[in-house]
């Protein structure tokens, strides 16, 4: 029973969630809201597995003396810190609030603003010259990066309206072409999970 | 003076408003796929499925990974139990998994979401098991890290400096983090196979990996890996219900050309 139970349960939602998503009596009846509660409700349980997790590891990286090992006294010092203040006196409290928005928002945008310098060095590897489908793409990325920029149309009038082309064209066929695929793919797993075919989420290699 | 509205009528239809199309619709792509996987079954023939390169290529970056004495890394993202991504992951974990059972590489899983943690331990738990090494199993190699998006990128750049390994798979659903992992490990020299159906971040996995797996190939990932018939006719009924979307597509734009307000089978499809 250890793995025909949860499939059993998977395939009982996923019809619950078919019936309440095309019939209007399922719609009436609010089944979705109610899973969609029980969804949320036994997540919340979850966050413990996660922070059981963590405490875990880090524990060990400090019994151990593993390299870095202040780092994790650092992080479960935050993690109880932390989460202790915020029950004491919620998360829009002054304290919880100031940490949020002067340490952990600006340690997110550090990070987005990462990427732009992360784009650079991998633009830079991908733009070059060693093959057609490279080269096509090498030209494409010049035509629309001067194109989206004012200098475009100031070197060759019209040079804005050709990059839009490419990418309101080829580049959103491309695009549309792939999420109709990803979609039909998407359904095809969903399918397979409620035959039982699809048995990757009990445990082991998956299949049948 | 009282001006009162007309009551609105009760609706009294079996369908919801709207739904009607799209449940034909998913009775006929759920018949496609059912017929090819019926076909299987019985021992027809089915058609051939081409090759996925980035499929392929996994024995290939874990057994670099046992040459070279380093781990392999797996990440499924930052999607949660309900996005279709990671339930493609899953899928491709348990393979990783007991490949990296065989020859005794570490696997080095983490995780973004709480519930996906659990379900990946237990993955990697039973495919060690399967593959005879229950004891090679390591429990702290599968790790949750945070639930923020740039926290766990952060994480997982930090775990790539310090244990460099040398595969690093991307299997899920990404978002802006996808090209931090893609570069940090590139600078460390893991070999790259990464798969999404996020379109966003297609082209940064197509520049910064080796191996890229494309929208509906990460869902063809756990039938294509277990080479069992009746999954593989799930992939080629998936085949043949986007030929059919293909031709309504083509009917709709023809039809448009000639009728552009009011056509038929927009009426049909709005129902």
């Amino acid at each position: 029973m250890r793995k025909e139970l949860p499939m059993i349960v998977t395939v009982v939602s996923g019809l619950v969630v078919v019936f309440s998503r095309y019939f209007h009596y399922g719609m009436q009846l609010g089944l979705m809201d109610t899973l969609d509660k029980w969804y949320l409700v036994s997540s919340s349980f979850a966050i413990l597995l996660g922070i059981v997790n963590m405490v875990k590891i880090h524990w060990g990286y400090i019994r151990r003396r593993k390299e870095g090992w202040w780092n994790s006294i650092v992080l479960l010092l935050c993690l109880f810190g932390y989460g202790a203040l915020t029950i004491q006196q919620t998360v829009d409290g002054p304290q919880a609030a100031w940490i949020f928005n002067n340490v952990i928002t600006p340690g997110d945008s550090t990070m987005f603003a990462l990427i732009a310098f992360f784009i650079s060095s991998a633009a830079y590897r991908a733009f070059r010259v060693r093959t057609k489908e490279a080269t096509v793409l090498l030209l494409a990325a010049v035509i629309v990066l001067l194109g989206k920029a004012p200098i475009g149309d100031a070197m060759i009038n019209g040079w804005g309206n050709v990059a839009d082309w490419i990418m309101n064209v080829p580049n959103t066929g491309g695009f549309r072409a792939i999420i109709i695929g990803a979609a039909i793919g998407a359904f095809a797993t969903g399918f397979r999970i409620l035959l039982g075919l699809e048995r990757a989420h009990l445990g082991g290699t998956g299949a049948k | 003076m009282l001006l009162a509205a007309e009551a609105a009528k009760p609706y009294l239809g079996v369908f919801a408003q709207g739904m009607f199309a799209q449940f034909v619709l998913m009775l006929v792509f759920a018949f496609i796929v059912w017929f090819m996987v019926t076909r299987a079954k019985a021992g027809m023939k089915i058609p051939e499925i081409r090759k996925i390169n980035g499929l392929e290529a996994l024995d290939e970056a874990i057994g670099r990974a046992t040459e070279m004495g380093r781990p392999v890394h797996f990440t499924p993202g930052l999607g949660t139990v309900g996005n279709a991504m990671t339930f493609a992951a899953f899928g491709l974990l348990g393979y990783v998994a007991k490949l990296c059972a065989k020859y005794d590489t570490r696997l080095i899983q983490t995780n973004a979401d709480y519930v996906v943690l659990a379900i990946n331990e237990e993955i990697i738990r039973q495919a060690y098991l399967e593959a005879g090494r229950p004891d090679a199993f390591n429990a702290d190699d599968v790790q949750f890290m945070s639930d923020q998006q740039f926290a766990y990128a952060s994480n997982v750049m930090n775990m790539f400096q310090k244990e460099k390994p040398a595969a690093n798979i991307m299997m899920g659903a990404f978002w802006a983090e996808s090209l931090i992992f893609a570069e940090t490990a590139s600078f460390i020299g893991a070999i790259q196979i990464a798969g999404t159906a996020s379109t966003s971040q297609l082209p940064f996995f197509i520049t910064a990996c080796d191996y890229t797996l494309i929208g509906e190939e990460i869902y063809a990932a756990s039938a294509y890996l277990s080479k069992e018939p009746v999954l593989y006719g799930s992939l080629v009924g998936q085949d043949w219900a986007k030929i059919f979307v293909f031709a309504v597509i083509l009917v709709g734009t023809v039809i448009a050309n000639f009728q552009a307000k009011g056509n038929w089978l927009t009426t049909i499809l709005k129902k």
